[in-house]
C-alpha cells in the first residue's frame, strides 16, 4: 500500500497530547486575550478537532492579523520554491499561545529607557548597545611547576628491533 | 492471610494522570465552566458574569462572578444567613428564601452598579415568567446562571433563586420549563403554584396538615417556627415584608470581627530555609570544636 498524504497524515506523533497531559484543557488558554499586531506561537492542540492549522503551521510563530468569535487570523511565513509567502491562516484559540519571542526585546526597550533616562539627568553619555562576548580575561595558574620537554634525536639503529 | 497480588503496582502510579484539583474535590463540573467563561475574542476583555448559585447543608450562597486568570473575581454576594438582617430567621434554605437570597443579590449589584432606579424589576412578586424590559439609557446587567454539580429538576431550589434574581432586576437567559409549577403534560407553567412557593406556601399547607394530624411531629419539626410565634397563615405576610426589606436597603453590613485566638502549639514549627542552614553551621561548628579544634574554623561547607 502506498504512502497516504492525507491533510493529518505524519502527525501521529506531533498532534497527539503529551504524557500524562490528556483529558480537559486548562481554562486559561480560553481566557488569553489576543491583539493584532501580538506575536503568538502555533501549537496544535490534538483533543480539539475544529479550526485545527495544518501541520505545516505546527511550531510556527505568526503575528495576529484578524480576530473573530473563537478563532485568531494568523500570519506566518512559508517558503513555497525560491520565495517566502506570508499566508493567512485562522486557527481556534486552543491551538496558539502568546509567544516570548518580543519579550526579551521588550524588557531591554524599558530597562535602556531607563538608563539613558538616568544618564539624562547625571549628566552621562552612555551606550545601551549589546556587546558580545569577548575573550576571557587571562589569569594565574596556581602551584605550577615549569618542566621543559624537547624531542631526544632518532635513534635508527635502535628503534629497527630486528629486521633492516 | 491469603496471598493477594497487589494490584496497584510502581507501574500503575507512574502512569496515572491525575484529573484538575477541583475536579478530584467533586466541586467544578469543567465541561460546564468552559462554556460559560468563553468569552468572544473580538469582545476582548469584557467580563463574562455568572450567578452562582450554591447550597449548603445551612445556607444558600449566590455570586455574581467573572474569570479571570488570576482567579475569579466576585463582584457581589449574598447569603441566606443574612437574611435575620431583612427579618427571615427561620427556614434558610427552602425555595422562597432561596427566592430571597437572589433578589437580595439582585438589589445589591444594580445599587453597587447605580442601576437600582432603571431597574427596579417585577416588585409585586406574582409567580409568572418576568423579564426585564431594556431601559433608555443603559442596558440591564447581564448573568449567566451556574447551577454547578446539581441536577436540573423542576422545582429546584436554585431556580428559586434564579427567580429572585429576575425579579430583583437581572438579565438572566433563561426558561420556566423548570420553575415551580410547569406542568409537564400541559408544558405551561402555573403562575399560582409558582406564587405559593415563592411565599413559602408549601411550607405552610405542610405546617397546617401537621398541626391537625401529628402534632408532636409538629412540635418537633417547626420547633423554631413556634418559639418564634410562626404560624402557617403568618408566613406569606412575614416573605412579604422581607423582600419589602431587602429592596429598601440591599447594601452589605460588614460584620465586627475580633482577630482569631492565640492557641497553644502542639506540634514543632517548621523551621525556614535560613534557620536549617544556621542550625547546620552551629552544628558543624560544634562538631569541630568538640573534635579538637586545631583545625580550620570556618564550617561554612555549603
Amino acid at each position: 500500500m502506498p504512502a497516504g498524504h492525507g491533510l493529518r497524515s505524519r502527525t501521529r506523533d506531533s498532534f497527539s497530547r503529551p504524557f500524562r497531559k490528556k483529558g480537559t484543557i486548562a481554562l486559561t488558554t480560553y481566557l488569553r486575550t489576543y491583539h493584532i499586531g501580538d506575536y503568538v506561537d502555533i501549537k496544535v492542540n490534538g483533543a480539539v478537532h475544529k479550526g485545527m492549522p495544518h501541520k505545516f503551521y505546527h511550531g510556527r510563530t505568526g503575528r495576529v492579523w484578524n480576530i473573530t468569535k473563537r478563532a485568531i487570523g494568523v500570519e506566518v511565513n512559508k517558503q513555497v520554491g525560491n520565495r517566502i509567502i506570508r499566508k493567512r491562516i485562522h486557527v481556534r484559540v486552543e491551538h496558539v499561545m502568546p509567544s516570548r519571542c518580543m519579550e526579551e526585546f521588550r524588557l531591554r526597550k524599558i530597562n535602556n529607557d531607563k538608563l539613558k533616562t538616568e544618564a539624562k539627568a547625571n549628566g552621562q553619555q552612555i551606550s545601551t548597545k549589546r556587546q558580545p562576548e569577548g575573550p576571557k580575561p587571562g589569569f594565574m595558574v596556581e602551584a605550577a611547576t615549569l618542566e621543559t620537554v624537547t624531542p631526544i634525536p632518532y635513534d635508527v639503529v635502535n628503534d629497527l628491533k630486528g629486521g633492516y | 492471610m491469603v496471598y493477594v497480588k497487589a494490584q496497584k503496582g510502581k507501574a500503575y502510579f507512574k502512569r496515572y494522570q491525575v484529573k484538575f484539583k477541583r475536579r478530584r474535590e467533586g466541586k467544578t463540573d469543567y465541561r460546564a465552566r468552559i462554556r460559560l467563561i468563553n468569552q468572544d475574542k473580538n469582545k476582548y476583555n469584557t467580563p463574562k458574569y455568572r450567578f452562582v448559585v450554591r447550597f449548603t447543608n445551612k445556607d444558600i450562597v449566590a455570586q455574581i462572578t467573572s474569570a479571570s486568570i488570576a482567579g475569579d473575581i466576585v463582584l457581589a454576594a449574598a447569603y441566606s444567613h443574612e437574611l435575620p438582617r431583612y427579618g427571615l430567621e427561620v427556614g434558610l434554605t427552602n425555595y422562597a428564601a432561596a427566592y430571597c437570597t437572589g433578589l437580595l443579590l439582585a438589589r445589591r449589584v444594580l445599587k453597587m452598579l447605580e442601576m437600582d432606579e432603571e431597574y427596579q424589576g417585577n416588585v409585586e412578586a406574582s409567580g409568572e415568567d418576568f423579564s426585564v424590559e431594556p431601559a433608555d439609557t443603559r442596558r440591564p446587567f447581564r448573568a449567566l446562571l451556574d447551577v454547578g454539580l446539581i441536577r436540573t429538576t423542576t422545582g429546584n431550589r436554585v431556580f428559586g433563586a434564579l427567580k429572585g434574581a429576575l425579579d430583583g432586576g437581572l438579565d438572566i437567559p433563561h426558561s420556566e420549563k423548570r420553575f415551580a409549577g410547569f406542568d409537564k403534560e400541559k408544558k405551561e407553567l402555573d403562575p399560582e403554584v409558582h406564587r405559593k412557593y415563592i411565599f413559602g406556601g408549601h411550607v405552610a399547607a405542610y405546617m397546617k396538615t401537621l398541626e391537625e394530624d401529628e402534632p408532636e411531629k409538629y412540635q418537633s419539626h417547626f420547633s423554631e417556627y413556634i418559639k418564634r410565634g410562626l404560624s402557617a397563615d403568618g408566613i406569606e405576610p412575614l416573605y412579604k415584608k422581607v423582600h419589602a426589606a431587602i429592596r429598601a436597603d440591599p447594601t452589605i453590613k460588614k460584620s465586627e470581627k475580633q482577630p482569631p485566638k492565640e492557641h497553644k502549639r502542639y506540634n514543632l514549627k517548621k523551621l525556614t530555609y535560613e534557620e536549617r542552614k544556621a542550625k547546620l553551621i552551629a552544628r558543624l561548628q560544634a562538631l569541630n570544636s568538640a573534635a579538637g579544634g586545631e583545625d580550620e574554623d570556618d564550617d561554612d561547607d555549603e
